[in-house]
């Protein structure tokens, strides 16, 4: 089993599929030679050639627009847009033409693209580049949303959101980038919709996307200590969601926290306790708690930065307060 | 926002001075526990490891190690139930000073000293002077109402009451802010029905009135809980001769390490037979059946005023000698008051055996949310029909108690088959 970074299990998986298949190519800004801005494409234009390795001029709707048309021919392009902020450009093509043309057409055309993404906070990159946008995605009918949060569940990920008939957004978050894992030598494709439980636990379940799984791991940890077992929950995919997976964990538990890096309000959070609370209201024994950012624009110095966005002491907190054990700090 | 953000970033759990000493939970459902005595006073030093206090919980009672070193600063709680989680004590430096907030009882900031008080200056009253003393019970009891009436309760909680047919008005919240939670309502429905009784007529001359102890409480809750499962029972009669041919060629060949009994026979053929027979070795939790690949076998051990249930762990691999060694540990340690809470879990299935005090026949109460409990009796000369003709056997009852939801009567016919199969013929279980 070899051991692969998260960003060497997307690397890995692009290039399985370049392989396999002369369909699927890659394109974004400086991902040839300078191997994308976050290094994840290093390589491949050596082994592909820079007519599937393609880069791009710095505009994310006419890179957006061609890898619709592309797809749209029979092809399967990976779009790489090099930080989720720069998704704003390429918004019209992705949510008025890319998640419309299959209903449009009464489904004679399909638009397999898949839009490679990433973003989050944790290294001062400010406001303009390191927001967590995935929920404006999740509110478009006829787009697929996957967030993964380990190097195993990228690479199984990637290769499903290549084959999926239907565009993908894709996000993967820049703290992860270096996290490793051993991973099986085949690559084992992981169906969309699907969650996956990061641990059982008793007492409190925390769904989780992106960075915050790591960060409610390590609280469930300390929960642990406490007396209190907690079950994590990722559900890797935010649309379509596994609603099932996420319902019946917290029929379990009774106790339900969300956590992720993106704004509390409006967030991915909003969307899961509206689907706890009616699919588990009679279950629920304390109110769904949210763990988020803070309502505003990522500060650029390092200490608000921290103070503005969610650590494991904050889905701890939660995690008491929904057993009501919080101490008021 | 303080400087303090900065240690976040390394360190997201900070390095407070002074550790707060916490009423931990050691198993599951565990809510509450006793302190008996502290093994430190206040300004010891203490090691991380050390013991530091005797805790009694509903199963067990057992020291607990102090989860920092420094220097006991303060005993908040020195004995008495506590609910867990609560802070007990304060581990820290030398000198540094310390504030232990009062322990909130309920929604009106009353400590549990104040309660107390009141509760005892209760006591001391008159019983027929009812006044004041309802009103103690009305502050305790009543949940928090908004203006309209509404009782401040959670889904699962109010999900709970109606099943069980519980006026919620009648339970007592010790959520956040009073909130009645799912426990609340579980443990009123396990108390019974919270009607108020008059005792002031009855005469109290002469009678002992013993004070339930947390097992006797967890036994009643439990056995309360059990009840209301629907079962039914199988019995058979088993010829325990070449068990009993068996059982002496062991005690022989084990002559200096302890002697297996019967029961460890029983213990040993049971779980070969729940191997085969998985839907019985199995635990019943409400939406799903657990099947579980290893027999677990809680062996019910009477105790001072009580009964505990230890488990011995993968019975279908262990030889007779090994259960027998498994058995008279637990057992020991059950009788000295020493079990660990890993003692008593994960049990799959449960003997009671009443044979020793000559009972022939009785039917166990099943132990939730296992799935079946045996009953074994005595082993008793009988006369009987053998090829046509009156013998003198030793025969043996054994009678199975199953959870209906989990296991039906055909199912738990064919364990018994061979559960009796196995004790005639012990060859036929290897």
């Amino acid at each position: 089993m070899p051991e692969l970074s998260y960003r060497e299990a997307v690397r890995d998986a692009l290039s399985r599929a370049m392989r396999d298949d002369e369909d699927v190519f890659i394109m974004g800004e400086d991902i040839a030679e300078m191997g994308g801005s976050m290094g994840v494409t290093q390589g491949l234009v050596d082994e592909f050639g820079p007519e599937r390795v393609r880069n791009t001029p710095i505009s994310e709707m006419a890179l957006a627009g061609a890898a619709i048309g592309a797809a749209m021919q029979g092809m399967r392009p990976v779009a790489e847009i090099m930080y989720e902020d720069f998704l704003t450009l390429a918004t019209e093509q992705i949510v008025n033409q890319a998640a419309k043309h299959r209903y449009m057409s009464g489904g004679q055309l399909t638009v397999p693209v898949t839009f490679r993404t990433q973003g989050g906070a944790g290294w001062s990159p400010g406001a303009q580049h390191a927001q967590q946008l995935e929920a404006w995605f999740m509110h478009i009918p006829g787009l697929k949303v996957v967030f993964p949060s380990t190097p195993t569940d990228v690479r199984g990920l990637l290769w499903s959101s290549i084959y999926d008939d239907n565009p993908v957004v894709f996000f993967e978050h820049r703290t992860l980038y270096g996290i490793k894992e051993n991973v099986p030598d085949e690559l084992e494709p992981i169906p969309l919709g699907q969650a996956r439980t990061h641990r059982q636990g008793e007492d409190v379940t925390v769904i989780a996307t992106g960075r915050l799984v790591h960060e409610a791991l390590a609280a469930a940890k300390e929960a642990e200590k406490e007396g209190v077992s907690v079950e994590v929950v990722d559900p890797r995919t935010l649309l379509p969601l596994d609603e099932d997976a996420l319902i019946s964990s917290v029929k379990k538990t009774n106790r339900c926290v969300v956590a992720h890096e993106a704004v509390v309000r409006g967030g991915f959070g909003a969307e899961v306790a509206a689907v706890i609370q009616y699919g588990a209201f009679d279950w629920l024994d304390a109110p769904i708690e949210r763990v988020g950012a803070k309502f505003t624009p990522l500060p650029f110095a390092p200490v608000m930065e921290e103070f503005v966005v969610p650590h494991a002491a904050d889905v701890l907190e939660a995690i008491r307060r929904t057993v009501g054990r919080s101490d008021g700090n | 926002m303080q400087p303090t953000c900065l240690k976040r970033f390394a360190e997201p759990w900070g390095a407070a001075m002074a550790t707060e000493v916490k009423l931990p939970r050691l198993g599951q459902g565990m809510e509450s526990g006793t302190i008996v005595k502290w093994l430190k006073s206040e300004g010891d030093k203490v090691e991380k490891g050390e013991p530091l206090y005797e805790l009694d919980t509903d199963k067990v009672t057992q020291e607990v190690e102090a989860e920092a070193s420094g220097v006991l600063l303060k005993i908040a709680i020195s004995e008495g139930e506590v609910e867990v989680g609560k802070t007990i004590a304060v581990i820290g430096e030398q000198g540094e000073e310390v504030q232990v907030e009062p322990q909130q009882t309920d929604g009106n900031g009353t400590s549990a000293r104040e309660v107390d008080d009141d509760a005892q200056e209760a006591a001391q009253r008159p019983v027929r002077d009812s006044g004041p003393v309802q009103e103690v019970r009305e502050n305790r009891e009543v949940p928090p109402t908004d203006a309209n009436g509404r009782i401040k309760a959670s889904p699962l909680a109010r999900r709970i009451a109606r099943e069980r047919g519980i006026d919620l008005s009648a339970v007592a919240g010790t959520g956040p802010d009073g909130r009645v939670v799912a426990e609340d309502v579980e443990r009123t429905a396990a108390s019974g029905a919270p009607t108020p009784v008059s005792t002031a007529a009855l005469p109290l001359e002469g009678v002992e009135v013993q004070q339930l102890s947390s097992m006797r409480k967890t036994i009643a809750r439990r056995l309360t809980e059990a009840w209301q499962a629907p079962v039914f029972q199988l019995g058979v009669t088993v010829d325990m001769g070449r068990a009993l041919e068996l059982r002496a060629r062991l005690v022989e060949l084990h002559a200096d390490g302890v002697k297996p009994t019967i029961s460890d026979l029983v213990t040993k053929v049971s779980a070969a037979a729940l191997m085969r027979h998985r839907a019985v070795n199995a635990l019943y939790k409400g939406d799903a059946v657990e099947l579980y690949p290893t027999a677990n076998i809680g062996i019910a051990v009477a105790v001072p005023n009580g009964l505990l249930v230890p488990v011995i762990q993968s019975c279908e691999r262990k030889s007779v000698a090994e259960i027998a060694a498994a058995r008279a540990a637990i057992v020991e340690r059950a009788r000295a008051g020493k079990l660990q809470q890993s003692d008593l879990d994960g049990g799959t299935f449960t003997i009671s055996n009443l044979g020793m005090y000559g009972i022939e026949r009785f039917i166990a109460v099943l132990n939730p949310p296992q799935a079946a409990i045996l009953a074994v009796g005595s082993i008793e000369d009988r006369v009987v029909v053998v090829d046509g003709r009156p013998a003198v056997r030793p025969r043996m009852e054994i009678t199975l108690t199953c959870d209906h939801r989990a296991v039906d009567g055909a199912t738990g016919a064919e364990f018994l088959r061979d559960l009796k199969a196995f004790l005639e013929e012990p060859g036929l279980a290897l």
